[in-house]
């Protein structure tokens, strides 16, 4: 330590402490820090881009922050029917998410809360079809979907994407924890399984509601393999599918556009995703734990 | 049911049985079937037959499967599988388990790097595509101009045979580290904090607190992260087909990736499906492996 500050290493000391850290904690947190930032820079350096002169982009100056700044990269993007395709992956999005939630909460009640024979067979082969992978069932659907005329619709974006096994799995485990209480006035009342379901058990599912929403709307906003192959018309893409064609890479249309214009495209099609993300984490993270850790 | 009345109580209605719960079960039963169940069952017939759109299909038996054999294009692709799985599940794995780590000490600004390694996993395949694409770009790209800070010449990363598959794998771990890491963290958690206590006023250090005290509290959740892990990169395809398209000249091409091409590109739905098959196979055997692991485990 600096002679005539004798205290600083005390102080320092202090303040580690405070915050409940050695001295040994500090290297460890320099490094962790370090693949914070090497983890976050793709993202600032994607905003970054996007904002650029295209003549700024491809130097040797590493520039974080545009020396000169223009939006006309964002003006180019709108060129391309980006606001059609953004409507398609909204009405996809949204479709398949409400669908999602509903049927999902359904069935997850039924299976936790009802008595029926072969419920629990039922949920077993749910959760086996989760080994299924669907790029399996991607081409023998993509034939059918053909076949009975529905390529490039928005039937064929949203139908095979409504039946998530992940949603029953959300709203069972809740259910199973339901306090039954709660039921039992309205049924003292006389209600129905319909009207026990509908006016008691879903209105107080908000938490796996929103978990369910949040995991499945991304899902659906970034699907990319069943958009890319279901869609032969380029007003029917969807915002992934469509904006992956800006790569400046040999032979797609807009090699000379160069990266500004790409990373203004990315940068529109993540704001949505990462949005919801911000403000809703607790839930991502949450559902995605609840729903990752079965058996 | 006499199942435990902890986990299942009587049913809501109050009654020994409820019909209803049939049709509340086939909203969702239904689309499964159609969407999740029947395709699996059709591919399955398709990959027996020569189908292109047009025409009827052609029983052809074993053909597709003998011809997958001998296909040195697909022999690559399930090859480059191999190597992806064996730089992501390794790197999703241990970048994922130092993140949890991090992030548990709740240093200065956890919230932030939780945010962080979490939110890539969110974006579309096309976001993290068209970035790396130019973050790894050889000349301007900012990975090789870092690099050149230490010498390190310009690395082709995604155009050359040599290294389309390590620049694919790099943007993959970023990708894919989300879930690794949020169910490392929440393994972390549920770890006693009597315990990590109990080991400090023992004197174990760090590493020993490591080694004895967390390992193998994370241990089910590490196995469940490899095997996780390992089946998405076997099924890896949306990054490739953005970044690289698969090359060059399937230098960076999966079992996915060539059954798009199969199927789009020559539209040869028969022998698209059986290659998809070859893959579930693979799949379903490594799944199989994972169960049994795990009841060793319990």
């Amino acid at each position: 330590m600096m002679a005539g500050r004798p205290d600083l290493g005390a102080r320092f000391r202090r303040y580690l402490g405070s915050r409940g850290m050695e001295p040994v904690d500090v290297p460890i947190w320099l490094i962790g820090t370090l693949v914070v930032l090497v983890w976050a820079a793709p993202f600032v350096w994607m905003v970054s881009t996007s904002f650029k002169f295209p003549g700024d982009v491809m130097t040797h100056d590493i520039e974080w922050l545009p020396r000169r700044a223009t939006i006309d990269n964002y003006i180019r993007v709108f060129e391309y029917p980006v606001v059609r395709w953004g409507i398609n992956s909204i009405v996809q999005a949204v479709a398949s998410t409400t669908l999602c939630v509903i049927f999902g909460a359904m069935a997850g009640y039924a299976l936790a809360r009802l008595r029926f024979p072969g419920r629990a067979a039922i949920f077993a082969v749910f959760l086996a079809s989760l080994m299924i992978p669907v790029e399996v069932s991607v081409i023998p659907m993509l034939l059918a979907f053909i076949k009975v005329g529905w390529a490039s619709s928005y039937q064929a974006l949203i139908l095979p994407t409504i039946a998530n096994v992940f949603s029953v799995y959300i709203f069972r485990q809740f259910f199973l924890g339901f306090p039954a209480e709660l039921e039992e006035a309205a049924r003292m009342d006389g209600a129905g399984p319909f009207r026990l379901f509908w006016s008691v058990a879903f209105p107080l599912a908000r938490a796996p509601m929103i978990a369910t929403a949040v995991i499945v709307f991304t899902l659906n906003w970034n699907n990319f393999l069943w958009p890319l192959l279901v869609v032969f018309d380029e007003d029917m893409k969807t915002l992934p599918v469509g904006i992956a064609a800006f790569a400046p890479v040999v032979g797609s249309n807009t090699q000379l556009e160069g990266f500004s214009v790409a990373m203004a495209g990315v940068t529109v099609l993540s704001v949505p995703s990462l949005a919801l993300f911000f403000f809703l984490q607790r839930y991502f993270i949450e559902g995605i734990s609840t729903g990752s850790v079965k058996q | 049911m006499a199942a435990p009345a902890t986990v299942i109580r009587g049913s809501a209605t109050g009654r020994k049985m409820d019909g209803v719960g049939y049709l509340f079960v086939a909203f969702f039963a239904v689309p499964f079937l159609i969407f999740n169940i029947l395709p699996v069952l059709f591919g399955a017939y398709v990959a027996f037959t020569e189908w292109s759109i047009i025409g009827t299909p052609n029983w052809v038996a074993l053909d597709n499967f003998r011809e997958a054999f001998g296909d040195e294009w697909a022999r690559l692709a399930f090859w480059n599988i191999l190597f992806y799985g064996l730089i992501i599940v390794p790197g999703v794995t241990v970048v994922g388990l130092f993140a949890a780590l991090f992030v548990n000490k709740r240093y200065p600004f956890y919230a932030f790097a939780r945010t962080m390694f979490f939110a890539p996993t969110v974006v579309s395949a096309t976001v993290i595509g068209l970035v790396w694409v130019w973050m790894l770009d050889t000349q301007f790209g900012l990975v090789n101009q870092y690099l050149g800070f230490f010498g390190v010449s310009p690395i082709p990363w995604l155009t050359s045979i040599e290294w389309s598959l390590i620049g694919v794998s790099i943007a993959s771990i970023w990708w894919d580290l989300g879930l690794a890491f949020v169910l490392f963290l929440a393994a972390l958690q549920d770890i006693p904090r009597e315990l990590t206590e109990a080991a400090v006023v023992d004197g174990a250090t760090r590493p020993q607190r490591l080694r004895y005290v967390i390992l193998p509290h994370v241990r089910a959740v590490l196995s469940m992260v490899i095997t996780l892990q390992l089946i998405s990169t076997l099924r890896i395809f949306s990054q490739v087909y953005v970044m690289t398209n698969g090359g060059p000249a399937g230098s960076s091409s999966s079992p996915i990736h060539y059954i798009y091409s199969v199927a789009i590109v020559r539209m040869e739905f028969g022998y698209a499906s059986a290659v998809a098959i070859m893959l579930f196979a693979v799949i379903v055997v490594l799944t199989i492996a994972h169960r049994l692991l795990l009841r060793e485990r319990a």
